[in-house]
């Protein structure tokens, strides 16, 4: 009993020190290294003017009210707009546009300085999206599985 | 609740002076926002008072004023660690309502990010409990074990946690290039891991003197008390909602439900990695055998234009049909069940006929285990609190949704 006790004490500190001399670390130095995101991630959403039909689907569809039709004066054409403040990125506009005039990008580490910026209407939801750590130089990292570490990352080529 | 059962277990006498009261919480004491009012007479707790509805957002309400399809991703926020198996009974009861059955690709999908769900958070609630007894070690190395799973959840449907995955008819995604790989290199990986969590944490003899013999839950209590999941099996009750069939394909594959007996802290830790080890035999199993063909029901895929459908098809995703937008509900009621990682969720939708459900009745796993933080502890030390707060993987967002 007392043998047993003391072999599992061991066993257990054992352990630990063997991630003490090799630990298996996982953070990234985000925005030195930045993760390059799955090929399907849902990210920021992407607008494309000409092919818009105005149809509305995307923000009848919209769970959190993020979406909304915008009508100019004396324009017969209501375009989307989407307020980021309320988006959580579920996808449901992109799957329903019958056009594919909206698309996920893979970007999703945006700030904004102020509230209103994060409003886009249909002029400024045609906007491109990009990483800002990327565009400050940041190394992009794969995520790989790996059996021994579960999971790596790997400088993309 | 004149049962001699329970009356043994609550020590507490109105005005005894020599009772004091602590106040755990709202704030986060470690795992979530609830109050526990406990009681103590010097260092033995004589009641405790589970105090909820801190995080309550009205979520039953919420949903029926929302389109049936938009009530998905509001649901999913209940539990977000859990977020495909907190979602699949509401999408099961929606399809029960509109008379449509996903195609068997889609339910093998299902069974898979159910399972994936599972074990990111069975390694959740562990860590808590790691954390809950000062194991910091045991935290990090679950949280970051999870994060294996969230990868391939994010790989498989788009988002890390929110995964909106099941829609009424099908799933949204088909499964990515060399998902297969990938799963089974996760497998292995946290199979090697499972034995390291042994040495460092269950084996240890310093969390099994926290947890061993702590807040012992008897079978017959555990059915009086209706307590799910996990916390249920522990004391031996075999209760699942898998094994029911009623969704997912559990029906097609062999698994086992892991069954405990001691019913202490230590054993509803211990089935949780017993759980694990199933998911991922259940995950190899759905691998091998998903059959091929579409992923949503022919009903709804046939409304999607081929110009539109195909592309995407190749891709490996569908398109909504335009009737998602404003999807009718027949009038009727529907019920469904399914098997998260805390516990058995229960479902009852009814239609009046309209767009919106007329009324969205949840039951959730954490609401039927709350009732434990009143009838374990008592007769412990006060330091035996966290321990079975830990063991029971409590989730207070979803307790109140």
């Amino acid at each position: 009993m007392f043998r047993g006790k003391v072999r599992r004490h061991v066993e257990a500190i054992a352990t630990g020190l063997k991630y003490l001399v090799k630990p298996n670390r996982i953070t990234v130095y985000y925005p030195e290294e930045a993760i390059v995101l799955s090929e399907r991630y849902r990210g920021m959403i992407h607008y494309d003017w000409d092919k818009c039909i105005s149809c509305g689907l995307c923000a009848m569809i919209c769970p959190a009210d993020a979406m909304k039709m915008y009508r100019k004066k004396g324009e017969k054409k209501a375009r989307p707009g989407i307020n980021y403040q309320r988006c959580i990125f579920c996808g449901y506009c992109v799957d329903i546009c019958p056009t594919n005039a909206l698309s996920f990008t893979r970007v999703h580490d945006v700030a904004f300085e102020k509230l209103d910026e994060m409003l886009y209407p249909p002029e400024k939801f045609t906007s491109e999206w990009r990483s800002p750590a990327e565009e400050r130089g940041a190394r992009r990292l794969r995520v790989v599985f790996d059996e021994e570490r579960g999971l790596k990352h790997v400088p993309e080529q | 609740m004149s049962s001699s059962v329970m009356e043994a277990r609550l020590l507490e006498k109105e005005g005894d002076e020599e009772v004091y009261e602590v106040f755990i919480g709202p704030q986060h004491p470690a795992s979530g926002h609830m109050r526990l009012i406990v009681r103590l007479e010097g260092d033995v707790i004589v009641g405790v008072d589970p105090d909820i509805g801190w995080v309550h957002r009205t979520m039953e309400k919420l949903a029926e004023s929302k389109e049936a399809l938009k009530a998905i991703p509001l649901l999913e926020r209940m539990t977000i660690i859990d977020s495909q198996n907190v979602t699949i009974g509401y999408v099961r009861a929606l399809e029960k309502l509109l008379g449509v059955e996903p195609p068997p690709r889609a339910r093998y999908l299902r069974t898979l990010l159910s399972e994936i769900n599972r074990i990111a958070s069975h390694l959740y609630g562990m860590g808590l409990a790691g954390i809950f007894v000062n194991h910091s070690t045991m935290f990090m190395w679950c949280f970051g074990d999870r994060e294996v799973w969230i990868q391939l959840a994010e790989e498989l449907t788009g988002a890390r946690l929110t995964h909106s995955y099941s829609v009424p008819g099908g799933v949204r995604r088909d499964l990515p290039q060399g998902f297969k790989e990938k799963a089974l290199k996760a497998i292995r990986y946290m199979e090697k891991r499972l034995d390291e969590y042994h040495r460092i944490f269950f084996d240890n003899p310093q969390v099994r003197a926290r947890y061993e013999g702590v807040g012992v839950l008897k079978p017959h209590e555990a059915r009086r008390l209706g307590v799910v999941g996990p916390n249920l099996r522990a004391s031996g009750v075999r209760y699942d909602a898998r094994l029911l069939g009623d969704y997912g394909v559990y029906d097609e594959l062999e698994f086992e439900i892991p069954v405990r007996e001691e019913g202490d802290a230590m054993s509803r830790l211990l089935l949780r990695g017993d759980e694990i080890r199933q998911s991922m035999n259940i995950i190899r199993q759905v691998l091998d055998k998903i059959p091929e063909g579409p992923i949503l029901a022919e009903k709804y895929l046939r409304l999607i234009p081929p110009k539109l459908r195909e592309p995407a098809l190749k891709e490996g995703r569908i398109k909504f049909p335009g009737i998602f937008a404003n999807l009718k509900l027949p009038k009727g009621e529907a019920v469904a069940r399914a098997e998260m990682g805390h516990g058995e969720i229960f479902y009852h939708v009814t239609s009046d006929g309209s767009k919106k459900p007329y009324r969205v009745r949840v039951v959730t796993p954490s609401f039927r285990n709350v009732i434990l933080f009143r009838y374990l502890p008592p007769g412990h030390r006060f330091m035996d609190l966290p321990a079975i707060y830990g063991s029971l993987d409590y989730f207070p967002p979803e307790a109140d949704r």
